[in-house]
């Protein structure tokens, strides 16, 4: 480093330029106004203090506005006022098999030329039962045996994805069925 | 000087540092204005979170961080400054205050050095930081710093020999 020992001199010896007196100025306004925003807390805290504190209060809210879903999430499925006793009110069924759904549109080459890319394939299918009600018994006309007639009121959800491009299409509408049960005579 | 928020003279600290910040905070300006800026914003920031003072390496990243942040939010702002520099005369103001003729031929010489070289050796003359400090602002290692020094020195006296 010896070699460089008086450039480094010459170096040391040519001074940088001086900040203007107006960047004094306007650090000292910018000091006086965090000067003031720190003195208006009753009690500073430490930075590292703040800082866990403020890291800590941001992540209590999120976790709170997240239990907060969840628990509307639950009471929304769980509190249906018109529900029965029945204990399962919900089915998922295995994937479908399904032909490939084809979109409405078929591009400006037609429909065959673009099936490979725009096969769908069956996702699942979800069946939830979020009412079930029991409509006592009743005599069909064509049969002497009685039979219990159920109303589920449902809703179904099925989902397509396409593999290729990742697309995924998904149907959901509420439905009604109505099952009559033979009841056997004691 | 343990401390800038408690230091109740910071000008007396400014003062001491205050030239060394402000070349260093040019490099990516060459704008005296925008340099000022920067170094005001970094300071306060500095002061305002209460870091040691002898920490220097991180007010330097800080500067060199608000810097870059600065170049990063106005895009014409960067493209300007990058015509700047690729034309031939990139002391468009002083950033050194010269005595005669060897001086201002010796600041043309440091302004004129390729960039990385040019921080290291900013950091190493004007504010007297360690090659381990000079890692810390910089984020690479000491023998990294220490090399580019070495390069920008014989740089400088390459460019400063008679031809």
């Amino acid at each position: 480093m010896n070699d460089f020992s008086e450039l480094e001199n010459d170096l040391r010896a040519l001074r940088p330029a001086r900040p203007s007196p107006v960047l004094f100025e306007r650090i000292q306004e910018a000091m006086a106004e965090n000067r003031k925003a720190s003195v208006s807390d009753a009690k500073p805290m430490a930075s590292w203090l703040r800082r866990f504190t403020e890291t800590s209060y941001r992540f209590g809210i999120g976790l709170a506005a997240a239990a907060a879903a969840v628990l509307l999430l639950l009471a929304r499925i769980n509190t249906d006022p018109t529900r029965n006793e029945d204990k399962e009110i919900a089915q998922v069924s295995p994937p479908v098999e399904t032909g490939p759904v084809r979109p409405a549109f078929s591009g400006r080459n037609g429909v065959d030329g673009s099936i490979s890319s725009n096969k769908f394939i069956s996702a699942g299918a979800t069946q939830v039962v979020y009412n079930s009600r029991d409509e006592g018994l009743q005599f069909a006309d064509s049969s002497r045996q009685p039979l219990r007639r159920l109303r589920y009121q449902t809703q179904q959800t099925w989902q397509w994805r396409n593999p290729s491009t990742g697309a995924s299409l998904r149907v959901s509408y509420p439905s009604e069925e109505v099952v009559l049960i033979p009841v056997s005579g004691q | 000087m343990d401390n800038i928020a408690s230091h109740e003279n910071w000008k007396n600290c400014f003062s001491e540092i205050g030239p060394g910040l402000l070349l260093f905070a040019r490099q990516w300006t060459r704008s005296a204005a925008d340099a000022e800026d920067i170094v005001q914003e970094a300071f306060v920031k500095f002061w305002r979170r209460n870091y040691k003072i002898n920490n220097r390496a991180l007010l330097y990243a800080t500067v060199r961080s608000i810097a870059l942040d600065f170049i990063r939010r106005d895009k014409r702002r960067a493209r300007r400054e990058a015509t700047v520099f690729a034309e031939a005369d990139p002391s468009v103001e002083p950033q050194f205050e010269w005595e005669d003729e060897a001086q201002s031929a010796l600041a043309a010489a440091v302004n004129c050095l390729p960039h990385d070289q040019r921080e290291v050796i900013v950091l190493k003359i004007w504010n007297e930081l360690t090659f381990s400090e000079i890692a810390d602002a910089l984020g690479i290692s000491q023998n990294t710093a220490a090399s580019r020094y070495r390069y920008a020195l014989a740089n400088l006296k390459k460019s400063l020999q008679p031809q």
